[in-house]
């Protein structure tokens, strides 16, 4: 077995994923007034509440997950190129996927994406709650908040799957941090041959 | 029921603030602590205890020294509402059936999203953060009496009735084109101006800000068109492609 992920890193998205799904269930209930939905946090008034708090949570775990993959996601080379002239392989298992570092080209963007929308989700929101005297910061944040709202929910599920039922035994990175051997030397070789030198040194 | 509204002729205006005072009595809205900044015009704005207000305005005129002109400002109650769009509590703001925009203060979550929303600058938040305006005394209405400040109106500047048939009564009196006929809907408050609408210091084409709309009619429906369109996608991936299985390296450690 190797080690993907630390408790830090566990914790920290765990923090993340809870309150975005929460987050993102409250926006429904906001955006269309689902009664259901408001009453199962209390009222829309205690709704609203939660929403500010959660978002608390998201965006400090935003924060934290920079350190943890922004250097990464930003490293890019003709493998990644590579990994997206043949759609990373998800499209067919019988094409052959460049090698990988520790995050495939596909994480790489997923990540970039929910950085800059979350930060854009995170910043908007808190105007809202903490600067609602200003008219145009107001429009403005309302329609940053909502464009990265819709462009997280298309991208998150995606990322859902993927971590989980579309490849079986992903989700453990999440639970224990560790992962097979063969399964890491297969899916990130890059990465494998980068912990391995850095033992030997 | 037909739709009702108010008529608002500031040429009949006299600017006596009746309005304002039977509308602080009949909703017992407390006196607002003001400054004498020179005019008759108090409070400057709207406040959260004060619905609607005596707008003074002078203007140049033709055989005068000046115009004075004294214009009622107020909840609107659009018809195609900016507040109530934009409003994420259900029920904090509704349309009563005589067409006023009513507020409901125990829904109200404080947001103050509506404010951004409204085209007229109305709404107003009191000190536990709740939504406060005009709600065209949708207790009196609803009992079949007009509301506090065209009850009290001595000039008939202010007059209450069938939205039609006040629109009817504004173009017999000369008005060709009554303010607020048709924008957003049709407003609830309806103004016979003599000149443009600018020379009374209200837009000429008020509109609910684009954005708002724009995220009304595109960004709310691709909320779940998007996320439903990822779930169906992510099934019919699974089916037709299947998952990314290791079974050959399983294979090889038990073989």
């Amino acid at each position: 077995m190797i080690k993907k992920a630390g408790a830090f890193e566990i914790i920290n998205h765990w923090v993340m994923a809870i309150s975005c799904i929460l987050l993102a269930v409250q926006g429904y209930g906001f955006l269309f007034h689902i009664e259901g939905i408001g009453s199962a946090f209390g009222g829309f008034n205690s709704m609203k509440t939660w929403h500010n708090y959660l978002g608390i949570a998201f965006s400090v775990s935003l924060f934290f997950s920079i350190f943890m993959y922004l250097k990464e996601a930003l490293t890019f080379d003709s493998d990644d190129i590579g990994w997206i002239t043949v759609l990373g392989g998800y499209l067919s298992h019988k094409v052959k996927v460049p090698p990988m570092g520790k995050i495939n080209t596909g994480q790489k963007f997923f990540y970039l994406a929910v950085l800059i929308f979350g930060i854009g989700i995170s910043a908007s929101g808190y105007v809202i709650w903490l600067l609602p005297g200003n008219k145009q910061y107001i429009l403005l944040s309302h329609i940053v908040h909502n464009i990265s709202f819709v462009i997280l929910m298309i991208a998150i599920p995606v990322h859902i799957y993927l971590g989980t039922i579309a490849n079986p035994g992903t989700l453990r990175i999440m639970l224990s941090g560790t992962v097979p051997y063969q399964w890491a030397k297969k899916r990130h070789p890059k990465w494998v041959a980068e912990v391995e030198r850095g033992h030997k040194a | 029921m037909a739709r009702m509204g108010i008529l608002v002729s500031p040429e009949l205006c006299i600017g006596c603030r009746a309005c304002q005072v039977a509308c602080k009595s009949w909703n017992q809205l407390p006196g607002d602590k003001t400054v004498n900044r020179g005019g008759f015009e108090n409070p400057p704005d709207l406040t959260p205890h004060l619905y609607n207000k005596i707008h003074y305005l002078e203007v140049p005129a033709a055989t005068d020294v000046q115009r004075w002109l004294f214009v009622n400002q107020r909840c609107m109650h659009c018809d195609d509402a900016g507040c109530m769009k934009i409003c994420p509590s259900p029920g904090a703001l509704y349309k009563t059936k005589e067409g006023a925009v009513g507020i409901n203060k125990d829904k109200c979550i404080g947001c103050k999203l509506c404010v951004a929303g409204c085209p007229f600058n109305v709404p107003r938040y009191d000190e536990k953060d709740k939504i406060s305006k005009c709600h065209l005394c949708y207790d009196r209405i609803a009992n079949g009496l007009q509301p506090a400040c065209t009850k009290t109106c001595p000039t008939g500047a202010l007059k209450y009735g069938d939205r039609d048939g006040l629109i009817g009564s504004a173009q017999k009196a000369g008005y060709a084109k009554v303010y607020g006929q048709t924008d957003l809907g049709g407003l609830g408050a309806l103004y016979a101006f003599k000149d443009a609408p600018k020379v009374y210091g209200m837009d000429d084409k008020p509109a609910i800000p684009e954005t708002v709309v724009f995220w009304h009619k595109v960004l709310k429906p691709l909320s779940y068109i998007g996320l439903g369109g990822v779930v169906a996608a992510s099934l019919i991936h699974y089916v037709a492609i299947g998952p990314h299985k290791e079974k050959e390296e399983e294979e090889k450690k038990n073989g």
